[in-house]
């Protein structure tokens, strides 16, 4: 009598885990079908919007790498090579040339050398940009916006959520396809931008 | 009214020609170089290949294969530990703890609750795989892929045990954990397990203070209560858990037959054996509570529901739209302050206040609901617990506690029954310390 | 070398002490880096700052140049090898761990041990107990916590009242009763046909506009909302810069000849505007509105005309594109540097941020855009003028110019015209030159004429250049342009414009000319006021004064009035020979020309505005 009622005891609680383990593994499979309706087969990575940044300087400081994967970028294209550089010069500066005392860059990350006169190409040293946006906020107030922040891949650590997207004011760093993981200025100009407005419309 | 200084100001170099549309990006023109310049362009270093990230999920089986393998065939500790070891180096130091299967669960949430956020294949394989694993082979993932589990598991040295009520009452951390989690990332408000993630600082050798701090208390603790990330926080540990409970396979102390020896108590650091138990104190006054416990189980999810649904205004001031939105209202001065970069940047940004708090109060109502949810879940699982706690179930021998049983492997070593297939070896029983 | 297993674990034990004591003394080193390297962050560096700054006073100093490039390198090294540092002992530091760990482990497994865990007495009944009562107390103090916090936090979303938080009224104000509005402009236009004061062409002209205007009135009334003021309600009141058409004439006759600032002669009211200004106030019915500006803010003020009491204010604020940096403008522009302009319906503002503002009579938003931040380098300070339904805005900029039409009801954009010209501070003038109405621009290099419905180009004179800021006259079929350094010259409009005649004597800064009854008055910035014929150009007369002019004359009642720089009216007769009426004084300084109500002449001087009245 006892084992049979202890045999009966053992099939109800394998029926029980059986049946639980049903009941999981279904609800497993159907968070995994919801999610799945939305997978991307591609990756994607973080990356800054040229045009929604403010310069704000907080790649610099937030970025869970030191120094940050936010680099600035030239966009050659838009460069005015201009003698009296925004992004190159302090606003007050004293004399248009590169002396410390007049270079607005605190690491001295942009090289200036002169192509013809009047015109001097401006060089990013990646290795010494810390991405603080000043240049940035120099050429875009005061030249044609070539110089922007940009997110470097061969640094980037692609977190599941990028921390300075987290803290930008503007919202300018979203997820975009790995496929196409920069927004440079130029390229990036043309179509993307009148999309963004006309979405906005 | 016009108002004009007196010097004649130079026009040149502000003279742009064409207007429309490109006027307003270029207001220096690119010069036409006469010495044959050649322009350079921008380089593009591209990210992690794709393929790579499929590597990474091929890792993954391979070594959940290999634990399960050790954990229940094999029935080797050190073959667990050094496969832990390589998930460390791999996981942790080399990709730096991030893809993390911890992580993904947030990734899930956001998938099933923003509908335009599109999840990446690999992190939803992170998600599923494990707790795929765990149904039919216990918390093989927790046991050695994990590198959060596995930097923990190296420093385990003199561990502790922790009295039965304290580690229940610190059990229920995870399920906070979890919820808020969950909340959190289905608001889109953020990620909070990859921000306080207390170990990836030291996978990168790079993070803020606060969290090395924070990473650094984990070990030293570690060190005399065994992994208490795991045990008190991780909330994928509460599905692995779950799944575990009802796993079709588990890791098991004896090849064979229990000798009630004893030797496995002491070697389990985390305190996941249960050993053989008879029913104690009277047995109707048992079922009485019982009884109240299940019948008490609405009212703690009542409970718990309201008292969410009240917290969810100090939680949803996390959220950084809501967190503006009231900044703005509370100290309208903030306005017209140049040094708060937030507010600056949204007055500039074309948004109308109005439409920042309408935004802001639809987050808070989402917010409402899903606190409502989280407190009820919360009050659930004290429910149950308490249930729990309250059940009683005739136990012979010494068995893993399949919830918390981490798989690590260690009983195996200290049990006395070696061989699977040579059966009940009478002499070995004699070695019993007692 | 054998060793035996209790030496090895003698090493190891020495090796794990000396491991864990390498270990904290970089994990100490570290840290204090790391607070270093916060503390005095070598990249912000003050002293820097500091040096540079000196610099500016002292720029051939090469010694100080010296020293900061020195320093400069030095903060840049600093800051990188700290960089390094960090990295480097945080590699040491894992190593010191990982040794420390791996001679504890061994030195452990070497020990005699029955298990790894240190027990603790179990009882299992007893503890279930026990972690049923702590299960209920913790989850309950976690719920009562949670409610707590939750009716504690304050949520302050709810108290926020939407779009009213833009406005501040101060008090609702009565309208006045219709009737008697209309009556004050029926005495007015009798009177001034009585007085036969009023230029003839304008007269001429008058009849037929109001007409069309009636016409184009009653059919914007059945085809849609879109309010138009009658010529004859804008010439009652004062709605744009410079009058109803921009050209200095103003149409009211009952107008104050005397007053005394200082003493408070005549003076009916007198209020300090909150942010400082250049624009000029404009006046519909018994509402007086005016724009102020700084860094901080941009706003509209109304005040009462009979009273002076600041009936409400209004923020230009939250308008999409409004730039988060200020832009730079002159301490002498400004950024609420343009007029105002008003339909009667709505009020519009415009600010040196290119932020334009509509609002209703009582200070409640209709619309808000930025036209895009214009790249001036005084400040933007062209006003703005209605036509019928329009909103027109001269927008000349250094990235060149634009004449923008809006929609004075919705603020969408009817036409923009992009124009042939440089940079300008100007204003646009609207005038009938017989058979059409014409709006015209001057500019550097053009005096330009449009068609205020289509912004169709008419015609176009190239006779300016420099940095333009007097607006063209009108009279006797003659449009007058004139700039410093440029000409002054009367252009015969129409498809082949043709300059008349033009002189160089007397040339205004700022302020426009002003031509009425046969007579062009300029006024330049050196103190000199000089009258000529229009027909031929002939100086009539000249006059000398200590302080200069940027407000323009102003025609109203038979009189011209001009005030100069120091805030003296010099109010003469509109002839061709010099009779001085009156000099009264304001007792400030201004920039602003006088601005006039039915019985009633308001005047914006630096801080304040003036009403004056009997």
């Amino acid at each position: 009598m006892t084992d049979q009622k202890h045999s009966k005891t053992m099939q109800r609680r394998d029926f029980i885990q059986t049946g639980m383990r049903l009941t999981l593994a279904l609800s497993l499979g159907g968070i995994g079908t919801m999610a799945a309706l939305k997978t991307a087969k591609g990756d994607t990575v973080w990356q800054i919007d040229p045009f929604k940044c403010v310069q704000c300087g907080r790649c610099a400081d937030y970025c869970v790498k030191t120094p940050s994967a936010v680099k600035c970028v030239h966009a050659y294209d838009l460069c005015g090579y201009c003698d009296l550089c925004g992004g190159y010069l302090k606003p007050d500066a004293i004399a248009q040339a590169t002396g410390a005392e007049n270079q607005l860059c605190p690491t001295a990350a942009i090289k200036r050398k002169f192509i013809e006169e009047p015109y001097f190409e401006y060089e990013i040293v990646e290795d010494l940009c810390i991405g603080c946006a000043k240049c940035v906020a120099g050429c875009t107030s005061f030249g044609n916006g070539s110089l922007h922040l940009q997110i470097r891949h061969d640094l980037c650590d692609n977190c599941n959520e990028c921390a300075i997207a987290r803290v930008c004011p503007a919202d300018a760093i979203s997820r975009v396809p790995a496929s196409e993981p920069y927004k440079i200025k130029g390229d990036f100009t043309a179509n993307n931008k009148d999309q963004t407005q006309s979405r906005e419309e | 009214m016009k108002q004009v200084s007196k010097y004649i100001f130079s026009l040149i170099g502000f003279v742009t020609v064409s207007l429309p549309v490109w006027a307003q990006q270029q207001r220096f023109p690119k010069p036409e170089f006469e010495t044959g310049y050649q322009q350079p362009q921008p380089t593009v270093p591209d990210p992690r290949m794709l393929l790579m990230e499929y590597v990474d999920v091929f890792v993954l089986l391979v070594v959940l294969l290999l634990i399960s393998w050790f954990a229940l065939k094999k029935r080797s500790r050190s073959g667990i530990f050094w496969t832990s070891v390589f998930s460390l180096l791999y996981f942790g130091f080399y990709r730096e703890g991030c893809i993390c299967s911890v992580g993904s669960i947030q990734n899930v949430a956001l998938a099933i609750f923003d509908p335009t956020y599109t999840i990446p294949l690999t992190a939803l394989l992170f998600f599923l795989i494990p707790l795929v694993f765990a149904l039919f082979t216990g918390r093989t993932f927790c046991a050695g892929a994990c590198p959060l589990g596995a930097i923990q598991d190296i420093v385990i040295l003199k561990p502790m045990e922790l009295p039965k009520w304290l580690q229940k009452v610190l059990g229920f951390i995870p399920y906070l954990y979890l919820g808020l989690a969950v909340l959190y990332a289905a608001t889109k408000s953020e990620f909070i397990i990859c921000r306080y993630d207390p170990f990836v600082g030291i996978f990168r050798f790079d993070a803020e203070f606060q969290m090395f701090v924070l990473g650094g208390l984990f070990l030293l603790i570690g060190i005399f209560v065994a992994r208490p990330y795991c045990r008190f926080f991780c909330p994928y540990g509460v599905l692995l858990g779950w799944m575990s409970k009802f796993s079709s396979k588990h890791l098991t102390i004896t090849p064979a037959e229990c000798i009630q020896c004893k030797l496995c108590v002491p070697s389990c650091p985390f305190g996941a054996i249960d050993e053989p138990i008879v029913e104690q104190g009277n047995r109707r006054k048992n079922v009485n509570r019982l009884i109240t416990y299940v019948m008490l189980l609405p009212v703690w999810a009542l409970i718990g529901g309201f008292a969410g649904s009240l917290v969810h205004v100090p939680l949803s001031k996390f959220n950084s739209n809501v967190y503006l939105a009231e900044q703005i209202i509370e100290h309208p001065e903030l306005k017209n302050d140049p040094d708060n970069i937030d507010v600056r940047t949204f007055m500039t940004s074309g948004k109308t206040v109005d439409q920042l708090v309408e935004e802001a109060q639809q987050i808070r109502s989402q917010f409402y609901v899903g606190s409502w949810i989280l407190g009820a879940f919360l009050g659930l699982v004290i429910g149950f617990s308490l249930i729990k706690l309250s059940t009683f179930r005739k136990r012979n021998d010494y068995v893993p506690d399949k919830v918390n049983c981490l798989s690590c492997g260690r009983c195996m070593d200290y049990c006395p029954v070696k061989k699977e297939n040579s059966g009940f070896n009478p002499e070995v029983s004699g070695q019993n310390p007692n | 070398m054998n060793l035996q297993p209790n030496d090895k674990i003698n090493i190891a034990r020495k090796i794990a002490w000396l491991a864990a004591g390498f270990s904290v003394i970089i994990c100490v080193l570290l840290i204090v880096n790391f607070i270093q390297s916060k503390s005095v962050n070598p990249i912000e560096s003050e002293t820097l700052k500091a040096l540079v700054e000196r610099l500016k006073s002292d720029p051939q100093n090469e010694a100080l140049i010296n020293e900061i490039r020195a320093f400069d390198l030095l903060a840049r090294k600093a800051y990188f090898t700290s960089q390094w540092q960090l990295r480097t002992g945080g590699y040491l530091l894992l190593l010191g761990i990982i040794v420390t760990i791996l001679s504890v482990r061994y030195v452990l497994s070497n020990k005699p041990k029955f298990g790894e865990l240190e027990e603790i007495e179990k009882e299992p009944y007893l503890d279930s107990v026990l972690a049923r009562k702590w299960i209920i107390y913790v989850g309950g103090s976690l719920f009562v916590l949670a409610s707590v916090s939750g009716i504690l936090s304050y949520n302050s979303l709810n108290a926020y009242q939407f779009s009213k938080s833009e406005v501040k009224t101060d008090e609702v104000v009565v309208e006045t009763a219709q009737t008697s509005e209309e009556k004050i402009v029926e005495e007015t236009t009798a009177a001034a046909t009585q007085e036969n004061i009023v230029p003839e062409e304008i007269m001429k002209a008058e009849p037929k506009t109001v007409a069309e205007e009636v016409k184009t009135e009653t059919a914007a009334k059945t085809e849609s909302s879109v309010f138009v003021a009658s010529q004859k309600d804008l010439r009652a009141n004062y709605p744009f810069f410079r009058g109803a058409e921009g050209n200095g004439i103003a149409w009211q006759t009952n107008v104050p000849t005397q007053w005394d600032g200082a003493a408070g002669t005549n003076i009916l009211w007198k209020a300090k505007f909150p942010k400082r200004g250049f624009s000029s106030p404009i006046v519909w019915k018994n509402k007086v509105f005016i724009t102020g500006a700084d860094n901080a803010g941009r706003e509209v003020y109304c005040y009462d005309l009979n009273s002076g009491k600041l009936l409400w204010t209004a923020l230009a604020d939250n308008i999409p594109g409004s730039p988060s940096k200020m832009p730079s403008v002159t301490a002498d522009t400004g950024f609420a540097a343009s007029t105002m302009a008003t339909n009667g319906n709505s009020v519009f503002a415009i600010f040196a941020t290119g932020d334009l503002l509509a609002l209703d009579m009582d200070g409640k938003r209709l619309w808000a855009k930025n036209l895009g931040v214009p790249d001036n380098h005084y400040g933007h300070s062209s006003s703005l003028i209605i036509y019928k339904d329009k909103l027109l805005i001269q927008y000349d900029t250094n990235k060149g110019g634009k004449l923008i039409a809006l929609s004075t009801a919705s603020g969408a954009e009817m036409w923009t015209t992009v124009r042939k010209s440089k940079i300008s501070w100007s204003s646009p003038v609207l005038v009938n030159t017989g058979n059409r109405m014409e709006l015209i621009l001057t500019t550097d290099p053009n005096v330009d004429s449009y068609d205020p419905e289509t912004g169709k180009e008419l015609w176009s004179v190239k006779c300016l250049m420099g940095e333009v800021g007097p607006s063209a006259a009108y009279s006797d079929g003659l449009v007058f342009a004139a700039n410093e350094y440029a000409t002054f010259a009367a252009i015969k409009p129409g498809s082949t414009p043709e300059i008349v005649w033009q002189t160089d004597e007397f040339l205004p800064e700022v302020a426009s000319p002003l031509a009425v009854n046969g007579v062009v008055i300029i006024a330049t910035s050196y103190g000199t006021v000089a009258a000529f014929d229009t027909a031929d150009g002939t100086l009539l007369w000249e006059q000398e004064h200590s302080d200069g002019f940027y407000a323009s004359p102003v025609y109203a009642a038979g009189n011209v009035y001009l005030i100069d720089m120091a805030g003296v009216c010099h109010i003469f007769k509109a002839g061709r020979e010099f009779q001085l009426v009156a000099e009264p004084a304001l007792g400030e300084k201004t920039v602003c020309a006088p601005v006039f109500a039915d019985g009633k002449i308001l005047i914006r001087g630096f801080d304040n505005l003036y009403c004056i009245g009997k």
